[in-house]
């Protein structure tokens, strides 16, 4: 099997690498940012509608943290996943698919795709800034649906390349 | 194609250590599956005869709600090792894969051990912690997880990662110089 250009293989490196140690902070530093989600929070109010009530403030505030938390769990899983995706879809353009244009649209689509999972980074951190709905929205609207397109894209026009038969010789 | 184009495959122990890991997590999805009512029961008796380890006072409902939890810890372990295995056995297959492709003889050796220990040893961390809740606690558990396994075999694999990924980075700033 050929092998993938570098950048293809250095995108692909480094999503599994950044997946890899956000699992490692995640798990060794769960109170820091615990702490620093809560801090986050208090220090945008009004987006989060705290009222000043404990009662109420400590279950939003839990709730937010949680979705922070979830939004780091989501870009460790995804990282992982996508990096390797793009590593064996990368080999199977490198390989499989004829014409140097298809195959640079490929890698661009794939490896653009493969960066997916820094949507939830941007989620984990939008929602503490901007409030839970708003943060949500900012992260799914200009980043996980952009990129995930692009990655549903890529591995369309990889289906449909591998579909017509013109192999690469 | 050049020789320079293809893939090379990592050394023979490598995969079979890639694929045996793959192997461990089907059974322990399909023994989790399985086993579930046996597993959950070994846990309970082990935990009901270790009474000061979970901080259990004797009276039921206050015992019930620290066993349950500690159950579900245990449930959580055995999860987390079948998810693991199965990642990081295909992370070991694709990454020793990259080094051995592009890194030199010397340091190529030393990474792709270190990828294949790290990543082979970081999810059995998830096992021993499931093993060790009833006998330890579930802190107690996670704590020697940690250091026996999660830190050196983790770490080992993030660093190897990023070595990886510095070499690739390297691999073509040569090339654009070049």
């Amino acid at each position: 099997m050929k092998r993938p250009p570098l950048v293809v293989i250095l995108v692909a490196v480094l999503v599994i690498a950044l997946g890899e140690t956000a699992g490692a902070a995640m798990a060794r530093l769960r109170l820091p940012i615990q702490r620093f989600a809560a801090q986050r929070i208090d220090a945008n109010r009004a987006a989060h509608g705290l009222s000043g009530s404990a009662e109420y403030d400590d279950e939003v505030r839990a709730r937010t943290v949680f979705l922070s938390e979830a939004g780091l769990s989501f870009f460790h899983t995804h990282a992982e996943g996508l990096g390797l995706v793009l590593l064996f879809t990368g080999t199977l353009v490198a390989s499989a698919v004829a014409g140097r244009r298809a195959r640079g649209l490929l890698y661009l689509l794939l490896s653009l795709g493969a960066l997916f999972p820094a949507g939830y980074l941007v989620y984990g951190l939008a929602v503490l800034e901007l409030g839970r709905d708003a943060g949500v929205e900012l992260a799914e609207r200009w980043v996980l649906t952009g990129l995930g397109s692009l990655a549903i894209l890529g591995l369309l026009g990889l289906g449909a390349a591998l579909a017509t038969g013109r192999r690469r010789r | 194609m050049t020789a320079g184009d293809a893939w090379r495959l990592p050394p023979r122990g490598v995969l079979l250590v890639a694929v045996v890991l793959i192997v461990l997590a089907e059974v322990g999805g399909a023994s989790m599956a399985r086993f579930k009512l046996p597993l959950a029961r070994w846990a309970r008796d082990a935990m009901l005869a270790r009474p000061a380890v979970h901080g259990l006072v004797g009276v039921r409902d206050v015992d019930e709600r620290i066993l349950d939890e500690a159950l579900v810890k245990f449930d959580a372990g055995l999860r987390l090792f079948h998810l693991h295995a199965e990642g990081m056995g295909l992370v070991i297959l694709a990454t020793t894969s990259v080094a051995a492709t592009l890194a030199g003889a010397g340091g190529g050796r030393l990474l792709i051990a270190l990828l294949t220990v790290g990543g082979a040893g970081y999810p059995l961390g998830y096992l021993l912690w499931s093993v060790l809740i009833p006998y330890r606690g579930i802190e107690g558990g996670k704590t020697i997880a940690e250091w026996v396994v999660w830190m050196p075999f983790g770490g080992a694999a993030i660093v190897a990662l990023w070595w990886l990924a510095g070499l690739v980075a390297l691999r073509m700033a040569g090339r654009w110089r070049a």
